[in-house]
């Protein structure tokens, strides 16, 4: 029994998402959907396997803008829902999510955001907290494991309060990590669903659900947010710890109370500092705010990424300074705190080191000196595709197809394990020289391909993971074609939202909870729009790159070359060799005029290992997933490969 | 400072040959290793490569070449003309059997000859360029009907020695290839090239039979101009150039095309402007079409011979005596013509090797210390 059912009063260890999607059970969620995305996929998943149990719909979404229409329908039909995206992904969500905050909502709905600072798994250190200033609603900011779970919870009843969406916000570090929480008790399961669009449009349960009237139904929003400021006075969530009169006050959220709190202790201040934790951090509560300025002559605000605390703050201190006289502000602003990357426990220390005038190391100097020694000596790991990775192979055919090609092919890059084509050649392949949000890779190259009437005469191609071609994907190739934007789209088709941990997603005939659901081909879909068509198996090379170049030359219409093998990864193929790879050593030319190490320089596969005494490829066989592609590459046919015996 | 770094041999044939506009196509440079390969008539570097003393450069017609000492090694004895090379004999011929020359685009002597070396087992396999015109990729035959399949002259490059390399690397002894001017030079750098390398199976070339060659097509540009002509590429079977019309015969099932001359030498690789070989001056015998003045007609399915190697002249001796050749001694003037054509050639090559490098002490992939380059600067200097 998964332990997100553990009962009441029980001490579970749950990871912060699963923290998260315990507090939605225990406030009855009955639908919850998303789009998987690090550091959020968690969420959802761990609500998938309890669907029977809980009486809970769950689903992964073609993208978060649809995720968020689903769960607003639940709550339209007065049930309780859950919309799990990362931050990037309310970005997609923000246009729906603009008007539904407009023409409010029934049931409780929470939009849990997990954002990630640094961009530890991301390719943007975006946010999402200024959306909840922007659309006036409410944002939660838990801190701790506990938190996460009881204020998801609480964030439902909120959203009921103020028949608005109520935007919950975690960040990797919570997301990811692991505590205890003390469980709550789970409620029955007795919801019935019922949409009423019989009463007026201003009636916020009865009528149709709709925005307009705009400036009236704004005017109750903004008062309804007004209403939540109050509330959030007294919520247990937002507290201080510290003295009566500490010379700095730390204002902050999220991890970074965790790292302010340990930051305090290490430079011994906590007679002089205290910490105002806010667990609500739109709208602030003035009152709270303002007693704790007042106490302080010194102020530090702890946040990540944008200044999004400290703005609002001073904003607040604003219109009390008369009041609760001069303060001194530290944050981002002033550079204080970095205002890019994640935070941490050490760079806090530094900060609060740099207002008292205390020197803080991190380490001491000859531990530093060690770690700077052995730097030299680490062997260097750098980011590339796994051993079996079919994005390696689909990316020696693009090469090699842009090369034989010889008129230097634009590669319009997409999010996935294979946004790695734009790194150097000894990483990735330094094939993809545009990289931005899901499906605009086609996008873009379909605005390239208009570019041909101002010299730009290059071939456009753009790829685009199977995921991702349903979420964002599609319009883009619509418009290439509709346009004559005569590109060729590459369809990198590893079977499911590989990169994220293989959530389903449309093309595929199970969904999130393992049921059958009627798979949707991608082939049909580009056939349907005009697009040529051809499906190859990119370990194919000769035929992969034949077609391939075959599509660059074809000026005259849009071209979908779908290079389809499963990701070496997936629980289908993990651990399961198709071949014995090996290395025949009297074959092998290695440095030799006629090979010079092609498999251990140039194609890389982490499993194939230069053998520095003997002069030799070695196949690495625990690392070797068996794809075979290197016996093709091989020019001496040195590496040899058997069927390996059925497991 | 700035380092400078000692280039690669790839990078040296990127720069000394590909970028340059020197590439003939050859395929000299191909199926040695996975770096290079041969698309359509373009040589593609698909990795880089970071040797040196690489054979990719070593072999290449186009890097820099001494052809004195290359002659002194393949040709101990013999004298040396400056305008076709080195000619042990010179005669006119035809292959014997009427039906292939019917076949043959002139005399058939060369598809006679690779006959014969398969049937005497002097060649196990013989390699020639495909008729298969959207391909023409060269291929390995073995056989007598293959032959006449293929032999059909088409104008645009194939890489022969690509081919020579990867079937040399089969369990194959004996070689017999069909060879461009360009082709022949770059076999015959790798049969004098003196590494001891065991996997260059250089010994297994037997025979190369070369090809008279004025210029060779870039593919991309004479598919553009059959397509203004409204021409089938995938459908022409043959193309000639008759003596004296200024035009180009383009034979199709549908019947036969012409295109002005000048339209077609728009289309000429850019390599072959710094030819300066249009006998094949490095086979061990050259065959080509007797082009000359009023009796085309005649003369067009006769062929012109040049005899250069002992191998070579044993070979028309046996062709001679097994009676699948016919040779006649040539009319004076129709080796003065040769001659006269094949020095215009140079001259003019040597003209643009100085105008591509500036200067006449730089003659790209030629050295300037040869006395017979030497001789030809100072023709074509004169000439200006």
């Amino acid at each position: 029994m998964s332990n997100l059912l553990s009962p009441a009063n029980k001490v579970v260890l749950y990871m912060g998402n699963e923290a998260i999607a315990r507090g939605a059970l225990e406030a009855g969620v009955n639908v919850a959907c998303g789009y998987p995305g690090t550091p959020s996929s968690e969420v959802v998943e761990s609500l998938s396997k309890v669907t029977t149990e809980r009486n809970l719909y769950v689903e992964w979404s073609t993208n978060e803008k649809v995720a968020l229409e689903v769960a607003a329908a639940a709550s339209f039909a007065s049930l309780r829902s859950l919309c799990v995206m990362k931050q990037n992904g309310v970005n997609v969500a923000s246009d729906f999510l603009l008007h539904l905050t407009a023409s409010g909502t029934r049931g409780g709905l929470v939009l849990v955001t997990c954002e990630d600072p640094g961009a530890l798994s991301s390719v943007n250190e975006g946010e999402s907290r200024y959306f909840a200033r922007m659309l006036e609603i409410p944002l939660l900011e838990p801190a701790t494991f506990q938190e996460a779970k009881d204020m998801t919870k609480w964030a439902f009843e909120l959203s009921e309060k103020i028949h608005n969406v109520v935007m919950l916000r975690s960040v990797t570090r919570l997301s990811h990590a692991s505590g205890n929480v003390i469980c709550g008790r789970l409620p029955a399961k007795n919801s019935k669903a019922h949409f009423d669009y019989s009463g007026s449009m201003m009636d916020p349960l009865r009528g149709p659900v709709v925005s307009t009237p705009v400036v009236p139904k704004h005017t109750i929003q903004q008062k309804k947010l007004a209403e939540t400021a109050n509330l959030f006075e007294k919520i247990l969530c937002n507290y201080y710890e510290g003295p009566k009169k500490p010379e700095l006050l730390v204002i902050t959220s999220s991890a970074c109370y965790l790292y302010s709190r340990e930051a305090i202790g290490m430079l011994g201040l906590q007679k002089r500092v205290g910490i105002l934790k806010l667990g609500s951090t739109w709208p602030l509560p003035p009152q709270l705010l303002k007693k704790h300025l007042k106490a302080a002559g010194k102020v530090l605000i702890v946040e990540e990424v944008l200044s999004f605390l400290e703005e609002n703050v001073k904003t607040l201190y604003a219109g009390c300074a008369k009041e609760i006289g001069v303060k001194a502000f530290y944050g981002k602003n002033d550079g204080t705190i970095p205002s890019v990357g994640e935070l941490n426990p050490d760079i806090v220390a530094a900060a609060l080191g740099k207002i008292f005038r205390i020197k803080y190391k991190p380490v001491a100097d000859d531990y530093a000196h060690a770690m700077q020694e052995i730097e030299k000596i680490i062997p260097l790991r750098q980011q590339t595709f796994c051993a079996g990775c079919p994005h390696r192979a689909s990316y020696w055919n693009i090469n090699a197809a842009l090369k034989l090609d010889g008129r230097a092919g634009i590669v319009c890059g997409d999010i996935g394990c294979y946004t790695l084509g734009a790194l150097t050649p000894a990483n990735g392949f330094n094939t993809v020289r545009t990289s931005h949000s899901m499906g605009s890779g086609t996008g873009i190259a379909s605005g390239f391909a208009k570019l041909d009437a101002f010299g730009l005469k290059n071939p456009i191609l753009s790829v685009c993971g199977d995921s991702t071609f349903y979420h964002a994907a599609i319009p883009a190739l619509i418009n290439a074609r509709h346009n004559n934007a005569n590109l060729t789209m590459i369809v990198l088709d590893n079977s499911g939202t590989a990169m994220t941990g293989f959530q389903p997603h449309p093309g595929l005939c199970s969904g999130a909870s393992g049921e059958t659901l009627p798979a949707i081909d991608i082939a049909e879909i580009a056939r349907g729009i005009g697009a040529e068509v051809a499906i190859c198996d990119p370990f194919d090379l000769e035929k992969t790159t034949a077609q391939l170049t075959t599509f660059m030359e074809k000026a005259d219409t849009v071209k979908v070359l779908i290079l389809r093998q499963i990701c070496a990864l997936s629980p289908e193929k993990k651990g399961k060799k198709k071949y014995l790879m090996k290395v025949n050593e009297e074959l092998c030319r290695g440095e030799e005029c006629g090979c010079n190490r092609l498999c251990t320089r140039i194609f890389r596969c982490p499993a194939l290992v230069w053998d520095k005494v003997k002069k030799k490829a070695v196949v690495d066989e625990v690392i070797c997933a068996g794809c075979g592609v290197c016996y093709s590459i091989c020019p001496q046919k040195a590496i040899t490969k058997t069927e390996a015996p059925p497991q | 400072m700035r380092q400078t770094r000692k280039l690669s041999s790839q990078e040296l044939l990127k720069k000394n040959v590909l970028d340059a506009g020197l590439c003939t196509g050859c395929g000299a440079c191909v199926n040695l290793c996975p770096y290079q390969v041969i698309y359509r008539d373009r040589t593609v570097q698909l990795h880089s490569c970071d040797l040196s003393d690489g054979k990719c450069y070593a072999f290449c017609p186009r890097s820099s070449t001494d052809l004195s000492v290359l002659r002194k090694s393949l040709f101990p004895q013999a004298d040396v003309t400056p305008e076709i090379g080195v000619v042990k004999g010179y005669y006119l011929s035809r292959a014997a059997d009427s039906n292939l020359r019917e076949r043959a685009q002139h005399g058939g002597t060369i598809t006679a000859l690779m006959e014969l070396a398969l049937a005497e087992g002097l060649i196990e396999t013989a390699i020639v360029s495909s008729s298969e015109r959207q391909v023409n990729v060269p291929v390995a035959i073995k056989s007598k009907d293959d032959l006449l399949q293929n032999s059909q002259s088409r104008f645009t490059v194939s890489p022969t020695v690509a081919t020579f390399h990867e079937i040399a690397a089969e369990n194959i002894a004996k070689i017999g290839v069909v060879a461009t001017p360009c082709q022949a030079l770059a076999l015959a750098k790798i049969k004098t090239y003196t590494d001891k390398d065991a996997s260059l199976k250089k010994d297994k070339l037997k025979l190369v039979v070369g090809l008279f060659c004025g210029w060779t097509l870039a593919r991309d540009k004479f598919t553009e101009l059959l397509k203004m002509n409204n021409i089938d590429e995938s459908a022409v079977v043959g193309m000639e150039i008759p003596a004296g019309k200024g035009i180009l015969e383009i034979y199709t099932p549908q019947g036969n095309r012409t295109i002005p001359m000048k339209e077609v030498e728009n289309c000429i690789r850019e390599a072959c402007r710094y030819c300066v070989d249009s006998t094949a001056e490095y086979a061990d015998v050259s065959v080509g079409a007797a082009r000359f003045g009023n009796d085309w007609e005649e003369m067009r399915k006769w062929n012109q011979l040049i005899v250069r190697t002992e191998a070579g002249s044993d070979l028309i001796d046996l062709a001679v005596a097994r009676g699948v050749l016919e040779i006649k001694e040539a009319p004076s003037e129709i080796l003065k013509e040769l001659k006269k054509a094949a020095l215009e050639k140079k001259k003019v090559a040597m003209k643009n090797i100085v105008a591509k490098s500036g200067r006449e002490n730089n003659l790209l992939y030629l050295n300037s210390n040869d006395s017979l380059i030497k001789g030809l600067l100072k023709r074509s200097g004169r000439k200006k």
